[in-house]
């Protein structure tokens, strides 16, 4: 047995009141890919934090290649060749992307002027080791959700750090991308790398981890090898219950009317910073589940901005239950019944520090019984902890979603649009949040579901379409194969003037 | 979220430090001087919280001040800077003291009052509408506007007072009819005797909660302060984010102008040149001691009363542009005592997002 790179010997640390790691042990070694699972709040950013000095650990040691990480500082923890890739991207949006990649451990020539050309051959050298692209030069605002992680893993790889903690990097990645970043990370860890991995996808532990360890509420419940454990023995560790079943899908009610209608709606696009629309047509009729499926970055920030009343379009109409509202701001809009869930919840769906009471009544029109109304959403959608006082950040990232979806689900609805409906989001909190669309739809809602997570997609939808390049360019039933969407993400099957 | 003792303790640590820190560079100053701290210390507080006289003194020179820092607050819970005060209350100045002068002598005084303070306060509110339409609608920074607004108004009030409001021979306009002017607190404390604190200090009170329960309990305000907080999340929810900004900058001038009441209406009874200046600076330092609550806003603008009261008791000994060094170290030692100071834990941005 090789000596450990990391061994967290009986650490705990808590946040004000709340123990967020409670007397973990854990030994990883080098050579191996260690996969680390559990519902949001159960501790694993918190671990990762202990181990990439974020967190000075309040009992316990950490030790680094068998020295206690002291002073327990990211800086400290940087030195001792750890890098951290960040579930929120820690990018600097006014920089490029490999000014990004330099920041902090710039290369210079013999005059001490910053050496883009070598940090530039780094750079190219490790995105052919991850077997993913992104456009150096344009500005990180200008990305889109998966180039800015693959900055960030970027920024770890040219720093040769030898114990890589990834938290939750597959998050906003296809699943095509993250086969990829496996396999790096794979070579990686044949280099001589301890490399550990935050998921919620079970199926990336199975296929990708060597070891897996389960965390729930603060403890390490489960360590073993990835050979000797099954999904549902990690299901049952992750929740300490037997799982809800998944949810079922309301019966097709097939395209009879519609709740929310797109027709030839077109959006110029302003070079890298923003993908254009063309020509997109659709129909969502009532109680139907529509899916858009795509790689990230191909129009579909666009498409629901345009749809929320954020971003104008150029040209075609808007309908809400067959009414225009092209020309209607946002707030007009949610009048007529139209909902919108943006895809990044902290930015445009949470004032994070608020109080959860504040974010659940953001945009209620009536003064009158908000007590009663946020009482009933987070009773409906199982917000905790159940204290509407506390302010949303101290939320987990599930149940942050949780919070936007109850806010935007809990009313009567004629049209909703969701994008990433359950990113970074726990198998429970996800499970609820499919179960309250599939409500809103058998209710007699038109839903719409935009997600770079296929299988959600195939287990949700009614129908998807694959958006590539600012275009519908497919509509597929949902039992489709995989293969064939992955086909049509890429562009492969362009149908002019869009589908439906 | 019931707060703890300690955390309530831990949030005081500012003004706390603030005023000791005041304290021991006060001593400095008056040992440098030659002067016996102790004497100068005692001198300053019987100067200014020792006789009646030198509470009503505070409370006057205060009055501005907290109207300025309401104002000042008001665009900050926004999310917009507001550097214009002082113009938005110089220009609510002169209009007063001009509109006061052809009010009918024939009206009772609080109509003739209420009119005189209403066209301050829409003087005020319509001097900042300028830069609040400049960055609703085309995104021009209300910092850079605001104090760009400061130097207009400056230089305009100097035109038109020297060109056509001012007394010949003189920069101040003419005088106030009595149905105008605001009676003095002496009126019914007799210890304020002789002190110019008028009833413009109640009034600025009076606008405190009203703002603050404006902010709190109507929706308008409540989303006022969401903007504040995260405006791409209130834009996505159908809140009217322009609207709202608009509605806090030109509020914010509003009450900027109305700061004439403390100083035009309750003291001198007309306006001249240069009256009231450096409030509007001064609240900013109000609203960011104040850190947005509305009895650390009033305490605020009370310290830094004192401080101006107790400058000029202490002059004999040291100089009263102590006082002003002294105002400056509050504000550097609050800046620090806030960066040091344990904040909430629900403020800390390092804290993992999960961990419920």
């Amino acid at each position: 047995m090789p000596s450990p790179a990391v061994c967290l010997d009986r650490v705990s640390r808590r946040f004000g009141s709340v123990v967020a790691v409670r007397n973990a042990s854990l030994d990883l070694v080098r050579g191996r890919i260690h996969g680390l699972i559990g519902e949001n709040g159960a501790g694993k950013s918190t671990l990762l934090g202990l181990i990439g000095g974020m967190h000075p650990p309040d009992a316990g040691r950490v030790l680094i290649d068998g020295e206690p990480l002291v002073p327990a500082t990211p800086a400290h923890a940087s030195r001792r060749g750890v890098g951290f890739v960040h579930q929120h991207f820690m990018l600097v949006d006014a920089f490029t992307g490999i000014e990004n990649v330099m920041l902090g451990a710039e290369p210079v020539d013999s005059l001490h002027r910053l050496d883009f050309a070598a940090a530039r051959r780094q750079a190219e050298k490790a995105m052919n080791d991850l077997g993913a692209r992104v456009d150096l030069d344009a500005l990180v605002a200008e990305l889109g959700v998966g180039e800015r992680q693959t900055l960030e893993i970027l920024r770890v790889l040219v720093r040769g750090a030898s114990i890589i903690l990834l938290d939750e990097p597959t998050a906003v990645l296809t699943p095509a991308q993250a086969d990829r970043l496996f396999a790096a990370v794979r070579r990686m860890a044949d280099a001589g790398a301890c490399v550990v991995v935050v998921t919620h996808r079970l199926r990336e532990v199975l296929d990708h981890c060597d070891d897996v360890t389960v965390m729930r509420r603060g403890k390490v419940v489960m360590t073993c090898t990835v050979a000797e454990t099954n999904a549902p023995a990690l299901t049952r560790a992750i929740m300490g219950a037997e799982p809800p079943p998944p949810v079922e899908r309301p019966a097709d009610p097939g395209m009879h009317g519609s709740a929310l209608a797109l027709s030839h709606v077109s959006v110029a696009g302003t070079g890298t910073a923003r993908t254009a629309l063309h020509d997109v047509s659709f129909v969502v009729p009532p109680g139907r589940i529509v899916g858009i499926a795509g790689i990230e970055g191909n129009g579909q920030t666009e498409l629901v901005r345009a749809i929320a009343g954020l971003l104008p379009v150029d040209s075609g109409e808007i309908l809400v239950h067959g009414q225009p509202v092209t020309r209607l701001g946002v707030g007009p809009r949610r009048l007529s019944g139209l909902i919108v869930v943006h895809a990044d919840r902290h930015r445009d769906g949470l004032m994070l520090d608020a109080s959860v009471f504040d974010n659940l009544v953001l945009g209620e029109r009536g003064g009158r019984h908000q007590r009663a109304l946020v009482q009933r959403r987070m009773n409906r959608f199982g917000i905790v902890p159940s204290d509407p006082a506390l302010p949303a950040r101290a939320l987990s990232g599930g149940n942050q979603q949780k919070l936007v979806t109850a806010r935007a689900l809990d009313r009567p609805v004629r049209a909703v649009v969701l994008s990433q409906p359950t990113r970074g989001v726990d198998l429970g909190a996800a499970r609820a949040i499919h179960g309250a669309i599939c409500a809103a739809a058998s209710a007699g809602a038109g839903v719409l579901v935009v997600s770079a997570d296929l299988a959600e997609l195939r287990a949700l939808c009614h129908e998807v379409f694959v958006i590539a390049r600012g275009r519908l360019v497919a509509s597929y039933p949902p039992d489709t194969p995989e293969e064939v969407f992955g086909r049509a993400m890429l562009g492969g099957s362009v149908v002019a003037g869009g589908v439906g | 979220m019931t707060r703890t003792i300690g955390q309530r303790a831990a949030g005081l640590l500012p003004p706390w430090t603030a005023v000791a820190a005041a304290i021991l560079v006060l001593n400095l100053l008056s040992w440098s001087f030659g002067q016996a701290p102790a004497a100068t210390l005692s001198t300053a507080i019987a100067g200014s919280w020792g006789t009646m006289y030198g509470v009503g003194q505070v409370l006057f020179k205060a009055t501005p001040l907290l109207f300025a820092g309401i104002a000042v607050d008001v665009a900050l819970r926004a999310g917009m800077f507001n550097i214009g005060v002082e113009g938005q209350m110089a220009v609510g100045s002169v209009v007063a003291a001009v509109v006061a002068t052809v009010v009918p002598v024939a009206l009772p005084a609080p109509v003739a009052i209420s009119i005189v303070l209403l066209t301050a306060a829409v003087a005020g509110a319509i001097w900042a509408a300028i830069p609040a339409v400049m960055r609703v609608l085309l995104g021009a920074h209300e910092v850079i506007t605001t104090i760009m607004l400061n130097r207009i108004a400056d230089a305009l009030i100097a035109m038109l007072i020297t060109s056509a409001l001012a007394l010949p021979g003189t920069v101040r306009t003419a005088d106030m009819p009595a149905n105008t002017l605001l009676p003095r607190l002496q009126v019914w404390i007799h210890g304020f005797v002789g002190s110019a604190a008028s009833v413009a200090f109640p009034l600025a009170v009076v606008v405190l909660v009203t703002v603050h329960a404006w902010l709190k309990l109507t929706r308008s305000g409540r989303e006022t302060v969401w903007v504040g907080l995260n405006a791409d999340a209130c834009a996505a929810e159908g809140v009217p984010v322009g609207w709202r900004r608009w509605m806090a900058l030109t509020l914010s001038g509003a009450v900027a102008g109305l700061a004439a009441s403390g100083t035009v209406m309750g003291y001198k009874g007309y306006y001249e040149m240069g009256l009231g200046a450096g409030a509007g600076f001064g609240g900013i330092a109000v609203a960011f001691l104040g850190r947005g609550h509305p009895v650390g806003l009033l305490l605020a603008a009370l310290l830094f009363g004192t401080l101006a009261q107790a400058g000029l008791a202490i002059n004999a000994q040291v100089p009263r542009e102590a006082m002003g060094v002294l105002e400056a170290v509050v504000i550097i030692a609050t800046a620090l005592a806030t960066a040091w100071s344990p904040a909430p834990a629900s403020r800390t941005t390092g804290a993992p997002e999960a961990e419920p």
